[in-house]
């Protein structure tokens, strides 16, 4: 079939228009459904969807939130249900009560168990290595082993600065 | 980069080969990562997000995603150029469609692709030929590992990579899986498949229009929980589901060729005569025509037409390729006759 509208391309919408009363078939192509704005079923966003779930989900558990706005974003809580996304990363420990029921609905899980970053990794190595430099510089300054002290402030000043 | 180069072929994930690739076409994995202290995407500043798009950019292509790999930013370029990378997978519409400063950065042979900006400050993306899920993790694995030895990520250690969506929080990771299932559709069988997949935790969705009967035959498997497992663990999922569907499509096959093969060989010779005669034809139509081309000859019926040559039409009839390839702007009328003359050209006029 052909659609009604171009008379060219095969019509893939096929829609029942019911004005005053009166039933009436309308065959269109994708293209012409667009144009026309009609015919093309409501497409959910995922966006809409999350803001749904978090709307039944999240409202009932938290009170204590509708009020809290993240400090590094400015999005608050009620923005964050609405459009189901957050607006930094710190989100995550600002809205953490009511997010956790929620990812465990969506993840069944609310632990990560995958990869660790490398910086993450090294991170905690390069802290462990700040603390001993400290300490030593500490204990050099303390014995007065100034050019040691001096030869300290410098690595922990390098290392710092990689970061 | 010169697109036009790219025009001509699709990328090496569409080359036909690897395990399986009579019904796997590819996989893909994608990575979500951000940068911690700054806002999401969608709440930066312009300035932030130029600011991240030139810091982001320099640090990606610094972390080696493969050979002759360059950076190529979205701002400014114009919406073929965009829709045409969008066709080819390297980025996704949303990102296409987006303003502000925004890129993405991939390797010659389009196997790694690291969208810079999209919904989330990096979305990397890993792809295969064929079925080889563990290979493709390693290798988004270890450009991963590259890029964040040059970019500290947004990690929490008890929710993992923190992603501007909920639902990627934790591995920041979606394995997919692009099948191709023509048989489950014909017999009609793909139903209950999507079904038993979807009980496993995977999400089945057509690559081609939505609802169960996809044009083309063409599915993507993917994973939905990105939290409370490991990578590996999610990818074993994949692993472990996706052989039971490719059994299903193999035997569905077979009964198709035991029980019909008549029916089955006519439709695949009307394809393909069709396609070697067509002087004007649709993307949709192409789609479907192509997938009873590529049943045929993964069945032996047409042996004379090779499946790089079959997965490389899908991508090449897209709108936005034919124009590169035509290197003019075409209305859609004009665009079903430049697609009918290239498909004609491509499988050799009979």
């Amino acid at each position: 079939m052909l659609c009604e509208n171009c008379n060219e391309r095969p019509a893939t919408f096929h829609v029942v228009e019911i004005t005053d009363g009166e039933k009436r078939e309308v065959h269109l192509c994708e293209e012409c459904a667009r144009e026309k704005k009609i015919a093309l079923p409501p497409s959910l966003s995922l966006n809409e969807i999350l803001s749904s779930l978090m709307e039944a989900h999240a409202d009932k558990d938290v009170p204590e939130l509708s009020d809290v706005a993240c400090p590094s974003c400015g999005m608050t809580y009620a923005e964050f249900k609405q459009g189901g996304r957050l607006g930094c990363p710190r989100g995550y420990a600002v809205f953490k009560k009511g997010l956790l029921p929620f990812l465990d609905r969506i993840h069944g899980a609310t632990t990560h168990r995958g990869k660790v970053p490398r910086q993450i990794t090294r991170d905690a190595g390069q802290a462990a290595e700040l603390l001993r430099l400290r300490r030593e510089l500490n204990t050099a300054v303390e014995n007065e082993r100034y050019e040691e002290a001096a030869r300290l402030r410098d690595r922990i000043h390098t290392l710092r600065e990689g970061r | 980069m010169d697109l036009n180069t790219l025009a001509r072929h699709a990328g090496e994930w569409l080359r036909g080969t690897g395990a399986d690739a009579d019904i796997v076409m590819s996989c893909r994995i994608r990575l979500a990562r951000n940068v911690p202290d700054v806002p999401f995407v969608a709440r930066c500043t312009p300035e932030q997000k130029a600011e991240l798009a030139a810091m982001l950019s320099e640090r990606v292509l610094d972390a080696d995603i493969g050979e002759g790999a360059q950076y190529m930013s979205l701002e400014g370029v114009d919406q073929i150029d965009r829709l045409f990378l969008v066709e080819r997978h390297l980025i996704s519409t949303e990102h296409a469609e987006a303003d502000g400063a925004r890129g993405v950065a991939f390797d010659v042979r389009e196997t790694m692709s690291v969208m810079v900006n999209e919904e989330d400050h990096l979305r990397i993306q890993a792809f295969r030929s064929g079925f080889h899920p563990e290979e493709t993790w390693a290798a988004i694995d270890a450009l991963d590992d590259r890029i964040g030895e040059r970019v500290q990520y947004a990690f929490s250690e008890q929710l993992g990579h923190l992603t501007a969506c909920p639902t990627n929080v934790g591995t920041g990771m979606r394995a997919s899986v692009m099948l191709h299932l023509p048989a489950l559709g014909m017999t009609r069988q793909i139903e209950q498949v999507v079904h038993a997949v979807q009980k496993m935790g995977l999400a089945v969705r057509g690559l081609y229009g939505e609802g169960t009967q996809a044009s083309g035959g063409l599915y993507q498997v993917s994973n939905q929980m990105t939290l409370g497992k490991s990578e590996l663990e999610i990818i074993g999922n994949i692993a472990s589901t996706v052989p039971t569907i490719i059994t299903m499509e193999r035997k569905a096959r077979e009964a198709l060729m035991a029980q019909s093969r008549e029916q089955l060989e006519d439709k695949i010779w009307r394809s393909y005569g069709l396609l070697r005669s067509v002087r004007v034809i649709s993307s949709g139509e192409t789609i479907d025509h192509l997938s009873h081309l590529r049943l045929g000859v993964n069945l032996g019926l047409v042996d004379r037409l090779d499946m790089g040559t079959i997965n490389q039409l899908f991508i090449l009839t897209l709108p936005a390729h034919l124009q590169k390839i035509e290197g003019r702007e075409l209305e859609p009328r004009q665009r079903d006759i430049v697609r009918a003359n290239f498909i004609r050209e491509t499988l050799g006029e009979a």
